[in-house]
């Protein structure tokens, strides 16, 4: 497991994909002037950018790289020469999973580091009228990578099933877009506008509430942004979320995965 | 303890429009030890998945398997076997040496075994120059050749090799056919499939003929040529010059004796036989004796 | 695995399915319950400025802008459903207005934002001049929309008493709708005398046209107190006109027959006389507003 993890750091370092989206990082630097746009809240306004562009380079990381990497081996006819090795396939699968995950970890961190710097440079200057929380600033980056990691498990059990590109890669943007909606249509669904859609869309959508992935409690950004404090019983519910949904979806992925034919 | 053991394997697939696809009929086939087994067919004839069956790529739809005493499908079986597939292809973003030290890892060599064995087998298959090199620089005989490179590295009881020949030069060929008959002398048994027959005529003890997913014969393949062999070309030389004389088989002994009385000397006697390709044929198109 | 050699996987799969079911159903409730119970301001969020969306929003500016007009409305819909609860909670008024504002930045065409602006904005949040702003800046490109100068002279006349400019902007209205109301409208901004029935004029026009279910029962509420007030306004000037003296409170006029009964402030005040004769409430036209914590910048 540890020598699929290796080389899944290694094959992602190497990605031309990831080369190009690191270009986009080179951005990062930029926010401190970008922040002078704003007239009242300059080191507020470079902890938003700098955070939104975090977590659009850990996207484009996580469905490209992330959603690409099992249907890949699997396209290219990679499997065949690994999996007759002697790992299995719950091993294989978990550790082309952890390498993706620590990944985009590592990326999430670096960026944080980077991004920090950044802000600091723009408090320098602009001193702000609440001081910077960094530890927000932190569990907001951790939390966006954990929301990713969480993409990635689903990315990787899509890919278990299909025979194409299009379901790992539009199935992960998808699962994103529906995850970041999920809360919102949930409210809407709960308000009085929505008492006039019928009865069973409306247990529709509750059912899928509850069952489909919810990303809004990994966005901490208000927190970061405004030093709003964090509730700790929220984040340590988020925390188990994460593990539990993240473990069910590599569960269902294993199985397919093991019953999967190599053709 | 046979080295590869399979008993009534059968794979059914459901292929377009719910038709049902007999890939592989009730294979049933032992090969021993320090034996070279030729897998003989024409292209789809089921070769392939019975190989991928093997290796557990593939689950039979009934019937069993064993490679070295522990069932298919297992880590434990694979760890007795170098498996090199079909056009083989292996992450193109790493080199040879990387590659290597990644298999060997995964059957969990000792680093330092290891290190000397990548080495060796690196040198062995020409790829020591290249080592360094991704692999998605490589020709398609350089990268057969880390396929055969990533069999021989953790040295394993049995080779499961799929038409290991494909995109090889002659040299190459004639290297793959050298290392086979290594491994038999050490005492390996090694099982490869192609649909080339005269690979199979140089360097095989048996040979299985498969069709339709069927397996149509098991022959030792010295029983094939001496069975086959039909008559003799005869090289003579006398006053005149030397000259040609084709004998029949069941007339050489007396061709030869009067041969000698007339005082013509025999320079050269060769056996004209029906080759293993007449075999084949005769099987696959069934015009079998 | 070791487990996988000494049981079937089938076996390991299920016994792993269940627990992971069971846990994520002993997670599930709380945690759906922590983020309905999140406040509310945290989830309208931040946003870029509107300069940094118009960069990043390459060809779906107007995409992006719809976004961010739902996302308030959504969050003013969620308000107005809790404020039912009796679970109250400060709106957080500045960053409707950003979001909106920013929405007008990316698509000045969309009408959405005018109309919430106009609709909730101005009235709760008193910032007339910059409703004003928002809708002249709007005027310039939605040329053919009789509603932008219809609001704007509602405030210019109601709010700001501003009487030539709200004239002119009715003026313009009333060209642009070919409907005479407007001018006749227009007129009456000549003096002070007929607010409460022009602002009742105004409301009504507005539920007539609302179709978000938040903001019509947010401006129903609305009219019926300003009809409930401009009741006691009538009574009061009978009394005035019958008596030569003034009222001095609504129960007065109650008492004295003028009213069948004390009106009740639907926002949960109490109307009351004020010395110069005019009518107003305690709750001043609002919700009662827990501060629960003060609102972030």
């Amino acid at each position: 497991m540890f020598e699929v993890f290796r080389i899944t750091l290694k094959g992602i370092f190497r990605d031309r994909v990831f080369h190009g989206i690191l270009v986009a990082a080179v951005l990062l630097p930029l926010v401190p002037s970008v922040s002078q746009l704003s007239m009242r809240q300059v080191t507020e306004l470079s902890i938003t950018l700098s955070l939104s562009l975090i977590s659009f380079i850990l996207l484009l990381l996580s469905v490209f790289l992330g959603g690409t990497s099992l249907w890949k081996d699997i396209d290219r006819r990679y499997t065949f020469s690994v999996l007759s090795l002697p790992i299995s396939r719950t091993r294989f699968l978990l550790g082309r999973f952890l390498g993706l995950a620590a990944f985009l970890l590592l990326a999430a961190l670096v960026l944080g580091v980077v991004a920090c710097v950044v802000v600091s440079i723009t408090a320098g200057n602009y001193p702000p009228d609440r001081p910077v929380v960094w530890g927000n600033v932190f569990a907001a980056i951790v939390f966006d990578a954990l929301k990713y990691i969480l993409l990635v498990a689903a990315a990787v059990a899509l890919s278990t099933v299909s025979t194409s590109f299009f379901l790992p890669v539009f199935g992960t943007i998808a699962t994103m877009l529906v995850g970041s909606a999920s809360q919102q249509v949930y409210e809407y669904v709960q308000s009085p506008a929505g008492e006039k859609l019928t009865p069973l869309l409306r247990q529709c959508a509750n059912a899928l509430y509850y069952v489909l992935p919810n990303f809004s409690a990994f966005d901490l950004k208000v927190n970061a942004i405004y030093g709003v404090p964090l509730s700790g019983q929220g984040t340590l519910l988020t925390v188990l979320y994460f593990a539990v949904y993240v473990a069910m979806l590599l569960l269902v992925a294993t199985v397919l995965f093991s019953r999967r034919e190599m053709k | 303890m046979n080295a590869i053991e399979i008993a009534g394997l059968s794979k059914t697939y459901t292929g377009k429009k719910w038709t049902r696809v007999d890939a592989l009929k009730n294979l049933s086939l032992e090969v021993a030890q320090g034996e070279i087994f030729g897998f003989l067919g024409p292209n789809g004839a089921g070769k392939s998945t019975t190989i991928k069956t093997l290796l557990g790529l593939i689950r039979p739809s009934s019937g069993s398997a064993r490679l070295m005493g522990e069932d298919i499908g297992t880590a434990a079986a694979r760890k007795h076997v170098g498996y090199l597939p079909e056009n083989p292809a292996f992450y193109d973003y790493l080199n040879a040496e990387e590659y290597l030290l990644f298999v060997g890892r995964s059957f969990g060599m000792p680093e330092g075994l290891l290190g000397q064995r990548c080495a060796e087998v690196l040198q062995r298959l020409q790829l020591w120059d290249a080592r360094k090199r991704p692999m998605r620089s490589y020709s398609k005989g350089m990268v057969q050749r880390v396929g055969i490179a990533q069999v021989l590295i953790h040295d394993p009881e049995v080779y499961i090799l799929d038409e290991p020949m494909s995109g090889l030069d002659p040299v190459g060929r004639a290297l793959v056919k050298e290392i086979m008959t290594e491994l038999k002398q050490r005492g390996k048994c090694v099982f490869f499939s192609t649909h080339i027959v005269s690979d199979v005529e140089s360097v095989c003890d048996r040979v299985g003929i498969i069709t339709k997913g069927e397996l149509r014969s098991v022959e030792r393949v010295e029983a094939v040529l001496e069975r086959g062999v039909v008559g003799y070309q005869l090289t003579l030389k006398d006053r005149e010059g030397s000259r040609e004389l084709y004998v029949p088989r069941e007339q050489l002994t007396t061709t030869v004796g009067e041969l000698a009385v007339q005082g013509v000397e025999i320079t050269l006697l060769e056996p004209r036989r029906k080759s293993l390709e007449d075999f084949f044929l005769e099987i696959v198109t069934g015009t079998a004796v | 695995m070791a487990a996988n050699r000494s049981l079937p996987r089938p076996i390991v799969w299920s016994v792993s399915a269940g627990i992971l079911v069971a846990c994520y159903l002993a997670l599930i409730f709380p945690f759906a319950r922590y983020l309905h119970q999140k406040p509310v301001q945290e989830k309208l969020g931040v946003v870029p400025k509107a300069e940094f969306l118009q960069l990043v929003s390459a060809d779906q500016k107007q995409l992006v802008a719809e976004g961010l007009t739902l996302k308030v409305l959504l969050y003013f819909g969620t308000l107005a459903e809790k404020r039912n609860n009796e679970l109250q909670l400060p709106p957080d008024y500045q960053a409707m207005s950003r979001l909106l504002h920013a929405a007008v930045k990316l698509d000045p065409y969309n009408m959405d934002d005018y109309y919430f602006a106009q609709s909730i904005l101005v009235w709760d949040v008193k910032q007339i001049k910059i409703a004003n702003a928002l809708l002249e800046y709007g005027m310039k490109y939605r040329t053919w929309d009789f509603y932008l100068p219809f609001f704007a002279g509602f405030n210019y006349g109601y709010f700001l008493k501003d009487y030539p400019k709200a004239a002119s902007n009715y003026m313009r209205a009333a060209e642009l709708s070919k409907n005479p109301l407007f001018a006749t409208l227009a007129g009456r901004y000549l003096n002070d005398a007929g607010q409460s029935d022009l602002a009742i004029a105004y409301l009504n026009t507005m539920v007539l046209s609302a179709t978000n279910p938040s903001i019509k029962k947010t401006l129903q509420v609305r009219l019926e107190a300003l009809k409930k007030a401009r009741s006691i306004e009538v009574a009061a000037a009978a009394y005035a006109k019958a008596t030569g003296i003034p009222a001095e409170s609504v129960e007065e006029l109650v008492r004295q027959g003028y009213l069948p009964e004390v009106p009740r402030d639907p926002y949960g005040g109490k109307f009351y006389l004020d010395p110069d004769g005019k009518v107003k409430t305690t709750s001043n036209y609002a919700s009662p507003v827990k501060k629960t914590k003060s609102a972030p910048q």
